[in-house]
């Protein structure tokens, strides 16, 4: 049985559609990556799973429970994390969820504890005055203190700095690990790419894909931008087999799909003073949905 | 059916807005207590009597000579409708629509905790802390007009009189919890549980002027409270109270169910 089970949902709103006919099914124990830009409507389909909204059309299921009949019985297993960080302003960090942890009735707090000191977050501040990213703590504390066997979670890495960024993709494969379901939200392939077993891309309320990380990471081409020491290097340099794009009088692009090994072999015959990965953003592999006219 | 962590922390989130109310009354409780002087009704006779019309417009129409006349004269036509209205209001909006708006609702809808327990726990606080308040004040009341002049008060009238006022608060509060739980933003909701009570108000001021203007009474929610007709055990009175009480109970019964099955985007 699917932990996540999502029917031919579709949610209008007047005569636009937030999301329409969207399909999903994740195992237990996947990581699932929701990616599409913003206003796709990764929310709003997150909202139908947590109960939050009636579909127009469709069922989400939770472990075979309809997401809209058992809201509260779901929640005793599902973790949450919403995308809009707000709190109740006037609690501190601790009695913020230490409230929380009372509501689900959950009375030990030592993985609170431990999350806390995980995330390094000093939560004794109140939260109307925390940054940004020490709120996102928080409620990722929230979301998974009570061990929860299914987790959802609308772009969880916004705010966080790059070092707790990482710090959270280890403990999202640590959750993995230890067999939790995961589904998350992003508009960052990076985060995705380290974490997803799967991914579905949506974009304009439509999955436009659903792919494994690796069938993914094959379509994905990296791209080199190289600085020569000389124009006349670049310029011998244009003669290689290779896809080159020459953007000033001695730098080029690079575009390599797959292996890399040629790329460095042939560069070692040449003088060069810079190299720089530029790393593929999520608009690019729209681009390649959009070029294969959007359906799979 | 409610949950007490919720209810706690509700209670110790109102504790300083509850305060704020009851000190302000109580202020004038004892200050209109202390005011009552069977001679001194004389004098406001006669100011009475030089301007009618305003005077009556805020429900001091006929200053009797009683205490407890005086009292319903000057506590029961405006400062005990609007000081806990005020209250209402802003207890009302910060208990649905408040975590709506700024989207905390998601953290306590996503507890398993049903949307039902979640608003029913409100709605009782709501409720509760309304019938804490005018408790109180009544006891205020009880307490400073027996100190001052034993024996002046009919208490059984008080009572009646104040059993009355909670049914009043009790239809708006459903009224205004209503439009907590089916408003889209704070804003909007403020608008409405804030100006329609102050529009009826207005209607029994105009309608308390006499003349033509009195059949404005039908159209607004403060003709169903009538301090004269609940001091005097009128059996009307009763039916009145009965009506609030209906208003109430199906504002209430509405909103939860609005609330339970309204789309949120949290």
């Amino acid at each position: 049985m699917a932990m996540i089970e999502v029917n031919n949902l579709t949610k209008k709103f007047g005569d636009f559609y937030s999301v329409q006919n969207v399909e999903l099914q994740i195992e237990k124990g996947e990581v699932f990556g929701f990616l599409g830009p913003n206003g796709a409507g990764k929310s709003t389909t997150i909202r139908h799973l947590m109960g939050f909204l009636q579909p127009t059309e469709g069922q989400c299921f939770i472990k075979g429970l309809d997401c809209r009949q058992s809201t509260a019985e779901i929640q005793k297993f599902v973790g949450y994390l919403p995308g809009e960080i707000a709190f109740i302003d006037k609690m501190t960090g601790q009695q913020f969820i230490k409230f929380i942890a009372q509501m689900r009735g959950l009375k030990d707090l030592s993985r609170a504890h431990e999350l806390m000191q995980y995330f390094e977050l000093n939560a004794t501040g109140l939260i109307k005055k925390m940054s940004k990213g020490m709120k996102q703590k928080v409620g990722l504390i929230c979301a998974f203190m009570h061990n929860p066997e299914i987790v959802i979670l609308d772009e969880p890495t916004s705010g966080l700095d790059p070092l707790i960024q990482t710090k959270f993709i280890d403990f999202i494969l640590a959750e993995k690990e230890k067999g939790t379901t995961i589904f998350m939200s992003s508009h960052m392939i990076e985060e995705i790419e380290k974490t997803c077993d799967r991914v579905a891309i949506l974009n304009a309320g439509k999955i436009v894909a659903t792919e494994t990380i690796a069938d993914l990471k094959k379509r994905k081409s990296k791209k080199f931008l190289i600085e020569f020491q000389s124009e006349q290097e670049l310029s011998r340099f244009l003669g290689e087999q290779l896809k080159i794009e020459q953007i000033g009088p001695t730098q080029a692009i690079i575009k390599v799909q797959g292996n890399v090994q040629t790329l460095l072999h042939t560069l070692a015959d040449y003088k060069i003073n810079d190299l720089d990965i530029i790393s593929q953003s999520l608009e690019d592999i729209f681009m390649h949905y959009y070029e294969s006219g959007g359906k799979e | 059916m409610m949950n007490f962590t919720l209810l706690k922390h509700e209670m110790l989130a109102t504790i300083k807005l509850f305060s704020i109310i009851l000190a302000v009354l109580m202020l004038y409780i004892i200050s209109i207590v202390y005011m009552y002087n069977p001679e001194m009704s004389n004098t406001l006779n006669k100011l009475t009597e030089t301007m009618p019309e305003l005077m009556s417009a805020f429900g001091m129409s006929n200053i009797g000579n009683s205490l407890i006349e005086f009292l319903s004269t000057y506590l029961y036509g405006f400062l005990l409708l609007v000081l806990p209205l005020v209250f209402i209001i802003m207890l009302a909006n910060k208990l649905v629509i408040g975590y709506i708006d700024n989207g905390s609702m998601a953290y306590l809808i996503a507890t398993p905790n049903t949307r039902f327990k979640i608003v029913f726990t409100q709605a009782f606080f709501l409720v509760a802390s309304i019938s804490v308040l005018l408790t109180a004040t009544t006891l205020i009341a009880i307490i400073f007009s027996g100190i001052l002049f034993p024996n002046e008060l009919d208490l059984s009238a008080f009572l009646t009189l104040n059993i009355g006022l909670f049914f009043l608060h009790f239809a708006i509060s459903g009224y205004c919890f209503l439009v907590s739980c089916s408003s889209k933003d704070l804003r909007t909701s403020y608008a409405y549980s804030t100006g329609i009570p102050i529009l009826f108000y207005l209607i029994q001021a105009l309608s308390n002027m006499g003349g033509s203007l009195e059949k404005l009474k039908y159209f607004t929610i403060y003709s169903l409270f009538t301090p004269e007709k609940l001091m005097t055990q009128d059996s009307s009175s009763f039916w009145m109270l009965g009506a609030l009480f209906l208003i109430g109970l199906l504002c209430y019964m509405l909103a939860i169910r609005v609330f339970v099955t309204r789309d949120l985007y949290l």
